[in-house]
């Protein structure tokens, strides 16, 4: 896959990261301007805030990004496959709450840190077994949510059950400013990162949320990959869920409310397409530094907490908005400006969103 | 001709023939709708005793009206190709708004609910014209505008709604209409299921609006104007919303921030329940009162099991998952 697509283009960067497809250095090159916003934002926060620049406001920062990265890659996947996922903050919540079940389960702490993300996994393939079986993702995850939801409530009303504070206090360690955790969610993005543009399975995830059609025509394992990428969303949701706990010393079902907002935004913001197929998983890191950023200097100026949740909302439009001025101009997916099939008029987005057809008026 | 064979034949043969081509035309989904229904009622009625008491079930219905009034809402949009996430923070407006201007001096129902209304369809302007306009998918334009009125309102009340709810609206829920059965509450229901149902399936516009949903390409190709259509349907919709916003404060006493956070997802189960497809174009007011039914019967039933109210989520997650599966094995079926 990943020679067949950098065969055409002998370009020069090829020799210096030669093992990354083209795909991916164009994807990295496109984000320059979204790697200075929070550059920029960043700059303002430090220079205007004096709190801004303190140790203990940069671990509370880098704390407050970690659950937001992690949750955000899972989401990223499934949104690169083509689908969404709504269960994540349930999944979240639901890991708190095994997390906290350690003394009722076998293998105290460290048993339920593995039943935990087993319990994210699951849902995560039920997830994708019912999209399978031809459920509109969207209704799926948001009725698993509820199920998860429902089971996560159920759980921790179970009276032995604890947040485990030995654990907590291992995970939640800090070198310096910066929390272990930060490290591991960087971490954990470059492989996601690696693994979706590089990897054989990776590259059918991207194609099959391009054009799922046509990838299945293709003969790409479809259904394995689609189990792969929602479990993975459940299995990285119930880590993001440690990482809340880890910040928030509480275990509860609704830990993760804002997360489903929060991992859609930084998606959106990371300008990865919602249809699919189009985007990098390593502008997630700028996008969820946006978000985390403006979250703090809410707190430190003491303004109302609400002022975020409109923020959020806010962001999500305008996300998808700036993105959709820059591509009627510049033709941002760089896939659509010559595709490889010549497709008659109606293509992807038009079978799939309604007012496709009266954008098409708008162009003319 | 067949028909003209039939013609020919006696009047008797002509109903018996006529009737089962309308059975035949019934899609499947509305059969599996009022099945559950039946299902729903009988474990209702059999649960306790005098349980078919037609003044228990039209008290259980009129409890579901503000669910009911959504749901309308909630299946025109889904008709429309959309989805409105944002009705449950549309009612909740609705209720603290209600009772906020309720608390002025000389306020009547006459001056605050046009009010109310207005603001509704402001909200439904902005989704509409959001969706019409750009290629953002429904779902995500209105969680994105639902996350924005949560802020603004818990902004504006400080986490504390006050004012009071006027005492001829707690009568138009708790009160029976000149001694029938019927709360007034049920009977703007009813009216409203009646009217959209009506204009969606009699009238051209409703005609039209339903073309727009199955084939917008198609239906701009013959000239219908598609984006004045999904406009016109978030308007509806956040109307509605706040309609059974202040239908909701009518039943509770009390404006609630959280209160309607639950309706955004019952709503799209009644909807998905009594047949409307998430692809657009299908979906019927006499399905949406089917699934309407379905969970206040279900809700009924569970409460009078004593059955936790995490259970009852896990229960309507999986009723909704089971609908979800099984619609779409009817719809792969027709399309082969």
């Amino acid at each position: 896959m990943s020679n067949f697509a950098t065969q055409p283009f002998a370009a020069p960067e090829r020799r210096a990261l030669g093992f990354l497809s083209t795909t991916a250095l164009r994807s990295i090159v496109h984000a320059r301007f979204l790697w200075a916003v929070p550059v920029v934002v960043i700059v303002i926060a430090a220079v205007v805030l004096p709190s801004f620049r303190s140790p203990i406001s940069v671990n509370s920062l880098l704390a407050t990004l970690a659950p937001i990265v992690i949750i955000a890659i899972g989401q990223a996947i499934v949104v690169m496959y083509g689908g969404i996922d709504l269960s994540v903050g349930a999944v979240a919540g639901l890991g708190t709450v095994v997390l906290a079940l350690g003394p009722v389960v076998p293998g105290g702490a460290g048993g339920a840190l593995v039943f935990s993300v087993i319990a994210g996994l699951v849902v995560g393939v039920l997830n994708g077994l019912g999209v399978l079986a031809g459920i509109n993702p969207l209704l799926m995850t948001f009725a698993m949510a509820g199920v998860v939801q429902g089971t996560a409530l159920l759980l921790q009303s179970n009276p032995e059950s604890a947040a485990p504070m030995a654990l907590i206090d291992v995970v939640g360690t800090s070198i310096g400013p910066v929390p272990v955790l930060a490290i591991v969610a960087v971490l954990l993005l470059f492989a996601a990162w690696f693994w979706l543009s590089q990897s054989r399975t990776g590259r059918v995830v991207q194609a099959a949320g391009f054009d799922g059609r046509i990838a299945g025509r293709l003969g790409f394992p479809i259904r394995r990959t689609t189990i792969a990428v929602y479990g993975l969303s459940g299995a990285l949701s119930a880590l993001g869920g440690l990482a809340i706990v880890a910040r928030t010393y509480t275990a509860d079902a609704l830990v993760g409310a804002s997360s489903v907002i929060d991992s859609i935004a930084t998606v959106l913001v990371a300008g990865i397409v919602i249809t699919g197929g189009v985007g990098s998983l390593l502008s997630i890191l700028p996008a969820a530094v946006i978000i985390a950023v403006v979250g703090q200097i809410i707190t430190l100026t003491g303004t109302d907490a609400y002022y975020q949740t409109i923020f959020k909302g806010v962001l999500l439009v305008a996300a998808m908005g700036i993105y959709q001025l820059a591509g009627r101009k510049i033709r941002m997916p760089w896939r659509l400006s010559k595709p490889a099939i010549d497709r008659p008029g109606q293509d992807k987005r038009a079978r799939t969103e309604k007012p496709a057809v009266a954008q098409k008026d708008a162009d003319r | 001709m067949t028909d003209t064979t039939t013609a020919r034949s006696s009047t008797a043969h002509l109903t018996a023939f006529s009737l089962s081509a309308t059975l035949r035309r019934v899609p499947v989904q509305l059969w599996v709708a009022y099945g559950l229904t039946l299902v729903c009622l009988l474990v209702l009625g059999l649960s306790t005793d005098n349980g078919f008491s037609p003044d228990r079930l039209l008290r259980i219905l009129s409890n579901a009206v503000p669910l009911g009034i959504v749901a309308i809402a909630q299946t025109i949009v889904i008709i429309n190709r959309g989805l409105d996430l944002s009705v449950g923070p549309i009612m909740n407006t609705a209720g603290i708004l209600t009772a906020l201007l309720s608390a002025a001096p000389g306020a009547t129902l006459a001056t605050t609910v046009p009010i109310v209304l207005l603001v509704g369809a402001a909200i439904g302007l902005v989704n509409g014209l959001m969706l019409a306009f750009t290629k953002i998918p429904p779902l995500l334009g209105t969680l994105a505008t639902a996350t924005v009125i949560q802020g603004i309102y818990s902004l504006i009340t400080r986490g504390q709604p006050k004012g009071r709810v006027p005492a001829e609206l707690r009568e138009l829920a708790d009160g029976r209409i000149a001694g029938s059965p019927f709360s007034g509450s049920l009977v703007i229901w009813i009216v409203l299921l009646v009217i959209v149902g009506l204009i969606l399936s009699r009238s051209v516009a409703g005609r039209r609006f339903q073309a727009v949903g199955a084939n917008p390409r198609a239906s701009w190709l013959s000239g219908v104007p598609v984006r004045s259509h999904t406009i016109v349907a978030y308007i509806a919709s956040g109307v509605l919303a706040a309609i059974a916003g202040i239908l909701l404060i009518a039943y509770s006493g009390a404006p609630s921030l959280t209160a309607a956070d639950s309706y955004a997802l019952n709503s799209v189960v009644a909807a998905v329940i009594g047949g409307a497809a998430l692809a657009g174009g299908t979906g019927s007011m006499v399905g949406t009162f089917a699934g309407v039914a379905v969970l206040a019967f279900l809700t009924t039933v569970l409460n009078s099991f004593n059955i936790s109210s995490p259970v009852q989520l896990i229960i309507n997650g999986a009723v909704l998952i089971a609908m979800l599966f099984v619609n779409s094995r009817i719809a792969g079926k027709r399309s082969r």
